[in-house]
């Protein structure tokens, strides 16, 4: 994933990732943040790995650890 | 995607539907989230109904649009207030030689962009530089689906073919885009073949028929283009969408009436800048006219919010009326049909009897 094809919005509150530059055309609709994949992204910003991503949300959400990496590779995918 | 107990799991899945909840919360807390900038008010076809339209070879009102850079500030200065959504229009966006000094560096700034044109100036050499970062969305009118007609409407001949010649010329570069078109009682009858037209180009269609009188006070042939408030409440009694939308108002509750003048989010989370650099309300209601490159953007968006915040009543006989909820009066309509904020519009009053005619009987 290259971050510098999507910008960090915000909206009444609501986060949303904004392509930019010729990404815009494979992104279909409007790509609205919850708040474990608001903290996902600045991770990736932070340049951490799959493996301390998916540790960190599972120290921070209700989440299993196997849960936080398939929910991280689909949401690496979605933006990818 | 990851999912836990966010709000952003509150919001509607359907896009428009979504693009109208983030208005309505960015408007909850006063966020320009949502512009239009009108890079010009001239235009290389002259349709007779066209609200704004000025000639595309008017030099003096070319001089006093906003360049290039001057765009380009107000937008920093906007999107650092929180705008989010811009889109482009005019007159016809491509009748500026300096379109592309304009919007390459927009598509640059995090905006989701959208932009109107006619078609008629996309050359292969725009579509090109447009796909290089385009628009999010962009929206094609078309006037009819013939050129006798397509040109009856515009007033210039060849225009119909330059335009599909544009249509063209997109679509060869995968460029995301809709077909819309302007129903006049010169084209109505072509509603359809231009219907088949965009299903041919694998293009989404749709059509918008409330023609209001120029903002500027000018004459225009508007009279003589709108079509009948029958017409009117026919044609959208035909669209599945537009008749769900009547039918959810009409089963509201009758007493729930409102006093307030704005029901909609101008001032609240949305905002126009004209081509002189003025910041108004909506496009068709050039007021407040604050200037957003001498008092600052903040400064300018807080005149629009008191404006909208003070804004008088509708008439009494407005809010007196059993059609009201049906009537799509706002200030912007009245501004221009009777110079007030608040006066009642005839032919829309026309068009709310119809529709309270039509969809309060099918209600429970």
């Amino acid at each position: 994933m290259s971050k510098s094809e999507f910008v960090l919005r915000n909206i009444g509150g609501e986060y949303l990732l904004v392509p930019i530059g010729a990404r815009v055309p494979g992104v279909d609709g409007l790509i609205v943040l919850n708040d474990t994949a608001r903290y996902v992204w600045d991770l990736l910003e932070q340049g951490h790995s799959l493996d301390e991503m998916a540790t960190a949300v599972t120290e921070r959400f209700d989440v299993s650890y196997e849960q936080a990496r398939a929910d991280i590779l689909a949401f690496q995918e979605s933006i990818g | 995607m990851i999912a836990d107990s966010s709000t952003a799991a509150e919001l509607p899945t359907d896009y428009f539907a979504l693009l109208r909840a983030l208005q309505r919360r960015a408007g909850a807390v006063r966020q320009p989230a949502s512009g239009a900038f009108e890079l010009t008010d001239r235009c290389n076809l002259s349709c007779q109904m066209c609200y704004i339209r000025h000639p595309a070879n008017n030099a003096a009102r070319r001089q006093k649009e906003l360049s290039a850079s001057e765009w380009l500030a107000l937008a920093q200065d906007a999107v650092d207030n929180g705008m989010v959504f811009l889109l482009l229009t005019g007159g016809e966006v491509f009748v500026r030689p300096d379109f592309f000094e304009i919007y390459s560096p927009l598509t640059r700034m995090g905006l989701i962009l959208t932009l109107f044109t006619n078609g008629t100036l996309v050359t292969d050499r725009i579509a090109e530089r447009l796909a290089e970062a385009p628009p999010g969305l962009t929206q094609i009118t078309i006037y009819g689906a013939t050129a006798a007609t397509y040109e009856a409407v515009t007033g210039v001949p060849g225009s119909y073919a330059r335009c599909c010649a544009g249509i063209e010329a997109l679509l060869k570069q995968r460029i995301p885009f809709d077909l819309r078109t302007t129903i006049t009682q010169q084209n109505f009858g072509e509603l359809e073949a231009m219907r088949q037209m965009a299903h041919n180009w694998g293009l989404p269609f749709s059509g918008a028929w409330m023609l209001m009188q120029r903002r500027d006070g000018n004459p225009s042939n508007v009279d003589n283009c709108r079509l009948s408030a029958q017409d009117c409440v026919s044609l959208e009694a035909a669209d599945r969408a537009s008749a769900d939308e009547w039918i959810e108002t009409a089963s509201r509750d009758l007493s729930a009436r409102s006093d307030s003048n704005f029901n909609c989010q101008a001032g609240r989370s949305i905002f126009v800048v004209n081509s002189f650099g003025q910041m108004n309300l909506c496009v068709n209601l050039s007021k407040p006219a604050a200037r957003p490159l001498n008092i600052g953007f903040r400064a300018a968006w807080e005149a629009l919010q008191r404006f909208v915040d003070e804004a008088p009543p509708p008439a009494p006989g407005c809010l007196a009326c059993d059609a009201q909820k049906f009537c799509p009066r706002c200030p912007a309509w009245s501004s221009v049909e009777t110079g007030t904020l608040t006066e009642p519009v005839p032919y829309l009053c026309n068009i709310a009897c119809m529709r309270k005619e039509r969809y309060q009987g099918i209600v429970t």
